[in-house]
C-alpha cells in the first residue's frame, strides 16, 4: 500500500553475478526449485531485491515484506528500517548468504513468515512460532484489548484486587492471549486448555522465556471431547476469553496456501457453520464462570447475531452483553455475561412453571 | 527554568566551553558563569537585525529590569497584606482571595531572591571599607569576602532571570520530531538521514528515548520522511528551537564534476499532548489496514501490518509502519497524528506572540531557514542568533557542539522573553 521501497541498487546484481541469468530464469521457475546460491558476493539489499522478485514470480504473497522480515532476523532485527542503513549496502558473508537462501527457500514452498523466522509480535510481547500452532491475528490484539479494558472498570487498576481473579482461555495456540493479559495484569492468574499437545508446548515454552509461568496454568484438554476434563480445573473464573476456530468448512478449501498447508486446520475449523466449539464453549461458560463473569469470543462477522439468538434459547444464564467491532468495522467480538442465580425459595417456585 | 537548566547541565556534565559572543567590536561573556576557560571558542558572526545576547551584568544594569523586579515586590507584599487581613475581615470575594494566594506563592521564591541579593549588595559595600584597611590580614579576608558575595551575586541575578520566564504549556511535553528531506534530491535525502541521526544522537545525549515512527528511505541510503517519538525531561523545551529549514553546502557523494551543492531539509517538531489535555473523538478518525479487504479474522494470514490514521475533519494523516504488532502500529500512528493535530491547536494560539521573535517556534520557524552546515568551511551557522560554530563532523554526532548551540537558542528565546515582559521590544539599544 503505501510502503516504501528499499529496492533498486539492486540493478547492479544481474552484472556483478558470474551466474548466468538462465539459472533464475523460466527453466529453474519450471522446475520449481529453489534459486541456487549466487558465486559472488551479494549485499543485503541486493539479496532481498533479488527475493523479492523470485517471490514476485512464483505468486509468493507480500514478497517485498517477506524478503524484508527474514534479511532483518538474521541481522538479529525486527525490522528492516531498524537495521542501521549501512550495513544493508556491505557484503553478506557466506553464511549469512546461505542462511538468507536456506530460510527464504522456505517462504517459497509458502511457508508463512512467522513460521520461517519461528517468531512474531503479538502486542508488546514477542512470540516463538512454531507449525502447525496457529500464528496470532492483529484482531485477537483488540480483543485482548476489551479484556484489558473491561478488567480495569470490573477491578480497577489496583494489583491486589487481580490477585482474587482468574482468567480462562480456551484453545490458546502460541499463548498469545492468556500471556498477554498476565503481562498487562501483574497479579492476574490464568488457566489455558488447548486441544493440540503442540499447541500447549509452545505455550508452555512462550510463558517460560516471558517469565509468565508462576501465573499460568495449562492443561492438554480438548473440550469437545472432554468438556468434564475442563469444568474441573475451571471454577469461579473472572473472564473466559477464546479465540475459538470460527471459519466455515467450506471456507477452509479457499484458504491461502500458508494457512491450509501449515497451520493446525483444527484450530481453524469451526465445523458446518463455524459454531461447533463456540457453542460448546457458551455451554460449558456458566459452570466456569463465577456470578457477573463474563465471556470474549472473537468469532466471524457473521457470527454475533446467530450467537445472541443461539445463546438466548439454550444458555439462560448468559446474558449476549454486546458486539464489538475490529479496525476495519466489522463485528468481530461478542461480550456475554453470566446473570446471578437468585438463591432461596423463590428460584424453585420459578422453575416450576 | 530556562537560565538554570542549562547552567546545571553544564555544571552536572563537567562541560564548560569557554563561550565569547563578539558582538560588533563588543566582547561579553553570555550568562553562563563559567569559571573554568577550555576547550573551544565559540564566534558569532554579525548578528541579524542588531539582535545580541546580553549578559547578566548587563541585563541588571537595566532601569527596565530594575523597575520590574520593584513592581513584582511591590505588588507580593500587597497581595500578601490582602492574603493575611482578609481572613480575619473577609474584604474580598472567596475567588479574589485564591488567585492573590496562588500570586503570592508564586512570587514567593523570586522575592527572597531579590531580597537576599539586597543582603548580599550590602554586604559587599561593607567589605569596601575592610578593603582599604591597613592589616594586610584583614585586607585578604575581606578580598576573599568579597569574591564570595560576588559569586553569590552573580547566582543570584542568574536565579532571579531563571524565575522571571514562565514555563509554556508545551514545555512540559514530550514530542513528535519530523525530518522532511527538501530541495536537493538524493543529496538532500542523503543530509536529512544525518539530520535524523544527529537528533537520535542528541536525545541519546540527554539519556532522552527515542522511538521512531516513519522511516522512507531513498535508494542509496537516504531519507525521504521519517519521524520519531521523543520522551524524556525536558525533551520538547530543548528541540523546540531546533524547527525550521536546515541547509547544507558541500559537495555530495553523488556529484562526479566536484561541484558544491545547496539542499536543504526541513525539521518539525510537535509537543506530545497529554491524555488529558487534547481529546480527539474517535469518530473523526479513519483507520486503514491492509485486512481492510476479505474477511479477515482467522482467515488472513499477513504481515504488512501497517496503519494509516486519517482525522477527516482536517485531512491530517499519520502512519506507522515500523512495528510487528498492528496494535502497536496503531498506536504509535495514534500517537503522532494527536500530536500533529495538537501543534495545529497551539499554533494558532502561540503564532501572534511568536511573531516578532528571532528564534521562531512552530509553523512559521518551520518555513524559514535556520541553520546552515557548511561542509568546506567545515562551520555551521545558526541565522538566527547570528551564531557559528566550527567541526561539522562533531556537530552531526548531536553530542557538545548541538548542545552549545542550543543552548544559546535558548539564552536568546529567553532573553527575548524577558524583554517582553519588561516592554522592550527594541533589542538593539543596550
Amino acid at each position: 500500500m503505501w510502503r516504501r521501497s528499499l529496492g533498486a541498487g539492486c540493478r547492479l546484481f544481474g552484472c556483478r553475478s558470474a551466474v548466468p541469468q538462465g539459472i533464475w530464469g523460466s527453466s529453474a521457475v519450471r522446475a520449481c526449485s529453489a534459486p541456487v546460491l549466487p558465486a559472488l558476493s551479494i549485499t543485503a539489499l541486493q539479496a532481498m531485491d533479488s527475493w523479492r522478485k523470485h517471490f514476485e514470480e512464483r505468486g509468493v504473497p507480500e514478497p517485498e515484506e517477506s524478503s524484508h522480515y527474514i534479511m532483518a532476523h538474521l541481522f538479529g532485527a525486527k525490522t528492516i528500517q531498524s537495521v542501521e542503513q549501512g550495513k544493508l549496502t556491505e557484503f553478506l558473508s557466506r553464511e549469512e548468504t546461505e542462511q538468507m537462501w536456506k530460510l527464504c527457500t522456505r517462504r517459497l514452498s509458502r511457508m508463512p513468515v512467522q513460521y520461517v523466522i519461528e517468531e512474531w509480535d503479538f502486542r508488546d510481547l514477542t512470540l516463538k512460532m512454531r507449525p502447525p500452532v496457529f500464528i496470532p491475528r492483529p484482531e485477537t490484539e483488540e480483543l485482548v484489548e476489551l479484556v484489558l479494558t473491561d478488567l480495569e472498570t470490573m477491578c480497577g487498576t489496583e494489583d491486589a484486587l487481580d490477585a482474587l481473579h482468574t482468567c480462562v482461555e480456551v484453545g490458546c495456540g502460541s499463548g498469545a492471549i492468556s500471556l498477554s493479559l498476565l503481562r498487562s495484569r501483574p497479579q492476574l492468574k490464568a488457566i489455558a486448555v488447548d486441544q493440540s499437545q503442540q499447541a500447549v508446548d509452545l505455550t508452555r515454552e512462550n510463558a517460560l522465556r516471558l517469565g509468565l509461568q508462576d501465573r499460568l496454568q495449562i492443561h492438554h484438554i480438548d473440550v469437545m471431547k472432554d468438556p468434564e476434563a475442563a469444568l474441573s480445573l475451571c471454577t469461579r473464573a473472572s473472564a473466559l476469553v477464546s479465540n475459538p476456530p470460527y471459519l466455515f468448512s467450506e471456507d477452509m478449501s479457499k484458504l491461502e496456501p500458508e494457512i491450509l498447508r501449515f497451520e493446525d486446520p483444527s484450530a481453524l475449523d469451526g465445523g458446518e457453520d463455524g459454531l461447533n466449539v463456540i457453542k460448546q464453549i457458551l455451554t460449558m461458560a456458566p459452570k466456569i464462570l463465577s456470578d457477573h463473569g463474563r465471556a470474549y469470543l472473537e468469532v466471524d462477522p457473521r457470527h454475533p447475531s446467530l450467537i445472541q439468538q443461539w445463546v438466548e434459547v439454550n444458555v439462560k444464564e448468559l446474558r449476549y452483553v454486546e458486539t464489538r467491532h475490529d479496525i476495519t468495522g466489522r463485528p468481530r467480538f461478542c461480550i456475554l455475561q453470566k446473570r446471578e442465580l437468585i438463591q432461596g425459595p423463590r428460584v424453585g417456585s420459578g422453575l416450576r412453571n | 527554568m530556562g537560565f538554570k537548566t542549562n547552567a546545571n547541565i553544564y555544571k552536572n556534565r563537567e562541560l564548560r566551553i569557554y563561550k565569547t559572543f563578539v558582538t560588533g567590536n563588543r566582547q561579553t561573556v553570555g550568562f553562563h558563569h563559567h569559571r573554568f576557560s577550555g576547550a573551544r571558542t565559540v564566534h558569532t558572526g554579525a548578528p541579524l537585525l542588531g539582535a545580541r545576547l546580553l549578559s547578566v551584568e548587563e541585563l541588571f544594569a537595566r532601569g527596565s529590569l530594575q523597575e520590574y523586579l520593584k513592581r513584582l515586590e511591590a505588588e507580593y507584599s500587597e497581595c500578601l497584606t490582602l492574603v493575611n487581613h482578609s481572613a480575619m475581615e473577609e474584604r474580598c470575594s472567596e475567588e479574589e482571595l485564591r488567585a492573590k494566594r496562588s500570586r503570592v506563592s508564586l512570587l514567593a521564591p523570586l522575592v527572597q531572591s531579590i531580597r537576599e541579593l539586597d543582603t548580599k549588595h550590602k554586604e559587599i559595600t561593607e567589605t569596601e571599607a575592610l578593603l582599604r584597611d591597613e592589616d594586610p590580614e584583614l585586607q585578604e579576608l575581606a578580598k576573599l569576602e568579597r569574591d564570595g558575595c560576588l559569586h553569590d551575586i552573580q547566582d543570584l541575578r542568574q536565579k532571579i532571570l531563571d524565575l522571571l520566564i514562565p514555563e509554556e504549556e508545551a514545555d512540559l511535553s514530550d514530542l513528535i520530531l519530523e525530518v522532511t528531506a527538501g530541495v536537493g534530491g538524493q543529496e538532500a535525502m542523503l543530509f536529512t538521514n544525518e539530520v535524523f541521526d544527529m537528533y537520535h544522537g542528541f536525545a541519546q545525549h540527554h539519556g532522552w528515548s527515542f522511538d521512531v515512527l516513519e522511516h522512507m528511505t531513498s535508494e542509496i541510503g537516504g531519507l525521504r520522511h521519517a519521524s520519531a517519538s521523543i520522551s524524556g525531561p525536558e525533551s520538547y523545551k530543548r528541540l523546540k528551537f531546533e524547527g525550521g529549514v536546515h541547509r547544507v553546502q558541500r559537495i555530495p557523494k553523488t556529484e562526479k564534476q566536484g561541484r558544491m551543492h545547496t539542499s536543504t531539509m526541513t525539521v518539525a517538531v510537535l509537543p506530545q499532548p497529554t491524555e488529558i489535555s487534547f481529546t480527539i473523538n474517535p469518530k473523526d478518525l479513519r483507520i486503514d489496514t491492509m485486512r481492510a479487504s476479505g474477511a479477515g479474522g482467522q482467515s488472513v494470514n499477513t504481515t504488512d501490518s501497517a496503519v494509516r490514521i486519517v482525522h477527516l475533519p482536517t485531512g491530517v494523516v499519520a502512519e506507522c509502519q515500523q512495528e510487528r504488532s498492528q496494535l502497536k502500529n496503531k498506536e504509535k500512528a495514534m500517537k503522532a497524528l494527536r500530536a500533529k493535530l495538537y501543534s495545529r491547536k497551539l499554533e494558532e494560539v502561540t503564532s501572534k506572540r511568536y511573531n516578532q521573535r528571532k528564534v521562531q517556534i512552530g509553523t512559521k520557524g518551520r518555513s524559514e531557514k535556520i541553520r546552515t552546515y557548511n561542509f568546506a568551511q567545515d562551520r555551521i551557522t545558526d541565522h538566527r542568533i547570528g551564531m557559528t560554530v566550527h567541526d561539522v563532523k562533531s556537530f552531526l554526532l548531536g553530542e557538545e557542539l548541538l548542545e552549545e548551540m542550543n543552548s544559546s537558542l535558548q539564552e536568546f528565546s529567553n532573553q527575548e522573553t524577558l524583554m517582553e515582559l519588561l516592554g522592550e521590544n527594541d533589542q538593539g539599544g543596550s
